[in-house]
């Protein structure tokens, strides 16, 4: 009798659920330590059908681990999440999927080779007798795409796609499996802003079909762009939801810092120690995607390249660093150098340091612990290696401090680094980098992904660099980022330079047509 | 500890497998007894020991498998160290060949007092061994060929010049007598690997060398800047060059010294125990030390402790003949647990995949 008491029960819950009308997912009271550090501390949060929420926040402030945990990632260690008011425990993203739950991460998950519409299927594919039948898929992604207003080719190979548009294949895929709620981490750092905007309004119309859109962001601007409501959250807690109409960029910004702990405004570009001789110079070299030139970086200014990404600027980078073959010759203070012989470690050992763009592949290895990275490059030398053992105990102590003055966290030299944050490894990478009191530092994107405390200290740490004497080669795809900081900026177009402008003289409009190619230098 | 448990666990469900087969084609006490004999058989027969006071009993089998774990050791750290930057050196066969030639050549050619005779016969078959592991090492830099394919080409070559056609042919031992002639002259007498504990038990310097080699191994990965070098080009190679480490060099070093442990251990098969070249050299000590390694975890210590429990095991292996069970069970679980191990890695990598994301 009891049994059926509890079937009955049951069917009337469900009946309830059917006629659910609050918010389609709730998370609540949601805590999440890793290794005894709370990543999420007591978080609750409501989805709504038709709504563009904002999660905004520091590096390390719980925006991803909290949709990690909806998505199936994670396993909150308490805390609940309910889906149209009925508790449920989500244990692989194919469970989050099933229930309505897509996610686009910033690295995407496409197989370059395959075409859209067999990347959109994939894994589901539509079948004829068994066998695959594209024309159908076809059709049906075609009307996934008419239906939320993509433009898409879908019989384009990914591989030949820009990013912003393989973004799209990303969102299609999942829009293709009927999801309900998109959660979208980060989705500008690899857009251009026309891209962005371009994404921005795909967004609007999915939330007027009735999807929730949720945003990981770091970037008060487009957070304002994009969002219906902001959740704002800070070392793992949730302190603050806001409705952008009724709030400032200013107070967002105010609450993701938290009170006291320093104003972000940028200090003036003022000189130090003045310009010196050049320490760096290249004179008719030519590599790899790179048309002869010459150059020279002088201690104390930071050189800013400028261009639209894929005109030369990484070749650059890479053959002032030792890590691309050219033909000319380079010169390090009065020395020349070919080719053969400026490999990476005469470069290092030189005092030319690298804070590449791509830091998982160039900068650290995931499967090092933090200290063992911090090493790296200097691993041969006090305070890291004693003669040709490596000194452990100097290693660590030189660490530690390392991790307090860049402000790395956890500051635990021995975890491993792929556990740490994005924004934590570069800040890592960059404190690496400029702790060795180099004599050049060779940048390529520095900020990207890091959020505003974090983009302020880099650039500080530059600046700093700079009135030391360094010479400092600053390449960035963000403009604003190049004129902030440079006190000469080079545009490159084509693998050439194309003009140079004195800080006096920065104008944006020029540069950005020499950065087109509409004007020559 | 933790990183040698699924090792450890994959070596059980083998070992527990194998008896398994062995009960189904036998029977239970059969199978039992034959386990049990090939468990004194490695690490002494203890309880003959006790009965009749002999210690040959147990020294005897002690040091014939101390000598088997010797030279998997050897071919064993051969694999890791490649595999440390990343190469898998398929390879050690084919470099512990030309290593047991070099070794019978110069121990039968050249005369000299012994240690230095036998110094020598070592040191020529490291270097011939890491020259013939250099070929796969310049092939990949110069161009670009992979190194499994090419370490396993040329353990082919190796076999077939040194087997099929020297150790028959120009490197013939000449009959003196009543010898018999298979496989190359005999090596003299001072560049035989001392015995360490007497003629009574096998036990010879070759073990200690195993031993000297493992930790020296094991210290120098981990304690000093050239092995974090190895291990950071292992992992990354993009990060590792922009960091300044030379990585091409770190793979001809690596290399080089994989095929110096690969020739040392055909050195010491060579100079102590079949004392020439013989006409066959028993077992594939190259291709198991890819087992020592893999199931060792990849770490000399571990290759270590894996080579000691198959080394034992083989030598036991030999008594299971007497139950009527064939003498290649032990190699039976090698195998097994070999592939246990794989698919142990496989299941890790799954798990911490899952619970990073």
């Amino acid at each position: 009798m009891c049994c059926t008491g509890a079937a009955v029960r049951q069917r009337q819950v469900c009946t309830e659920v059917n006629r659910f009308q609050g918010p389609v997912i709730q998370l609540k009271n949601i805590s999440k330590r890793f290794g005894g550090v709370p990543a999420l501390d007591d978080v609750s949060l409501d989805l709504n059908a038709g709504e563009r929420v904002a999660l905004i926040g520091e590096n390390g402030a719980g925006k991803s681990s909290l949709m990690n945990v909806l998505y199936g990632l994670y396993q909150p260690d308490s805390g609940e999440v309910c889906f149209d008011g009925k508790r449920v425990v989500v244990k692989t993203p194919a469970e989050a999927l099933a229930r309505g739950v897509g996610m686009v991460h910033q690295h995407f998950t496409l197989v370059p080779t395959l075409t859209v519409t067999e990347n959109v299927v994939l894994g589901h594919e539509p079948t004829r007798f068994g066998r695959l039948d594209l024309e159908r898929a076809r059709r049906e992604v075609d009307a996934t795409c008419a239906k939320f207003g993509f433009q898409l080719d879908t019989s384009a190979v990914v591989r030949t796609l820009s990013v912003g548009s393989q973004q799209k294949v990303e969102i299609v895929k999942a829009l293709h499996r009927g999801v309900k709620t998109l959660i979208l981490d980060e989705p500008t750092a690899v857009l251009t802003p026309q891209e962005a905007d371009e994404l921005f309004a795909v967004t609007r119309k999915l939330s007027d079909e009735g999807l929730a859109v949720v945003l990981i962001s770091h970037k008060l601007k487009e957070v304002f762009a994009f969002s219906t409501r902001i959740a704002v959250m800070r070392r793992g807690k949730k302190v603050a939801e806001v409705k952008p109409a009724e709030t400032t960029p200013d107070a967002v910004a105010a609450l993701m810092i938290g009170e006291g702990s320093g104003t972000v405004t940028p200090s003036p570009s003022g000189r130090g120690v003045g310009v010196r001789e050049q320490t760096l110079s290249l004179t008719n070299v030519s590599a790899e995607g790179l048309k002869p030139l010459t150059l020279a970086l002088r201690g104390g200014e930071i050189l800013g390249i400028a261009g639209v990404d894929g005109n030369g600027q990484r070749e650059l980078a890479e053959v002032l660093t030792g890590l691309r073959e050219f033909k000319g010759t380079l010169t390090f203070e009065t020395k020349p150098f070919t080719s053969k012989e400026w490999t990476p470690r005469v470069a290092r050992e030189s005092g030319v340091t690298h804070i590449p763009e791509d830091r998982l592949k160039r900068a650290i290895i995931s499967d090092l612990s933090v200290e063992e990275n911090a090493s790296l490059g200097r691993h041969r030398s006090p305070p890291f290696a004693k003669g040709a053992r490596i000194d452990f105990a100097a290693r660590r102590t030189h660490t530690a401090k390392l991790l307090e003055t860049h402000d790395v966290r956890p500051r635990e030299p021995q975890l491993r680094v792929g556990g740490l944050s994005g924004g934590n490894q570069q800040k890592l990478v960059v404190g690496r980098e400029l702790d060795s009191s180099p004599k050049v530092v060779v940048v390529v994107q520095p900020t990207r992904g890091l959020d505003i405390a974090a983009v302020a200290a880099v650039r500080e740490r530059l600046r700093e660099q700079r009135d030391r004497g360094c010479a400092v080669l600053l390449v960035s795809l963000d403009l604003d980022e190049v004129l902030e900081l440079s006190d000469r900026v080079l545009v490159m177009y084509g693998g050439a330079l194309n003009g140079e402008f004195a800080r006096e003289k920065f104008d944006e409009r020029a540069l950005g047509q020499h950065m087109l190619g509409a004007r020559d230098a | 500890m933790r990183r040698a448990l699924p090792s450890i666990l994959s070596v059980i469900t083998a070992i527990v497998l194998c008896f398994i087969a062995a009960v189904l084609t036998r029977d239970l006490s059969t199978a039992a007894e034959a386990f049990l004999s090939m468990v004194w058989g490695a690490i002494g027969d203890w309880p003959q020991f006790i009965e009749t006071g002999s210690v040959a009993s147990v020294l005897r089998p002690l040091g014939e498998s101390a000598t088997k774990a010797a030279i998997l050791t050897f071919t064993g750290l051969s694999v890791t160290v490649a595999f440390r930057v990343g190469l898998f050196n398929i390879g050690a066969q084919g470099q512990l060949v030309v290593g047991a030639l070099t070794a019978a050549v110069v121990g039968a050619q050249v005369s000299l007092p012994a240690p230095l005779h036998l110094t020598l016969c070592l040191l020529s078959a490291a270097i011939a061994g890491a020259l013939y592991a250099l070929l796969p090492a310049i092939l990949k830099l110069k161009r670009g060929v992979h190194e499994v394919i090419s370490t396993i080409m040329l353990n082919w070559v190796a076999i077939s010049l040194v087997d099929n056609w020297l150790v028959v042919g120009p490197l013939r031992a000449t009959a003196t007598g009543d010898n018999s002639i298979s496989g190359t002259d005999q090596i003299l007498p001072t560049a035989e690997l001392p015995r360490l504990l007497g003629e009574g038990a096998r036990l010879d310097l070759g073990f200690v060398l195993a031993v000297v080699a493992a930790i020296g191994t094991w210290w120098f990965l981990t304690r000093f800047t050239r092995g974090f070098e190895w291990k950071a080009i292992g992992l990354s190679q993009d990060a590792a060059r922009a960091s300044g480490i030379d990585v091409e060099r770190g793979f001809v070093e690596a290399m080089l010294l994989a095929g110096a442990f690969a020739g040392i251990g055909g050195a010491i098969l060579v100079l102590g125990t079949t004392l020439k070249y013989p006409a066959t050299l028993g077992a594939p000590w190259g291709f198991d030390g890819i087992a020592m390694s893999l199931i060792g975890q990849a770490h000399p210590i571990g290759g270590f402790v894996t080579a000691l429990f198959f080394g034992g095991l083989r030598a036991g292996g030999t008594r299971m003949q007497l139950f009527g069970l064939h003498k290649s069970f032990p190699e039976l679980m090698q195998g097994l647990a070999l592939l246990f191990v794989a698919a142990k890695l496989l299941w890790e990598r799954l798990l911490t995949r899952r619970a990073k994301k």
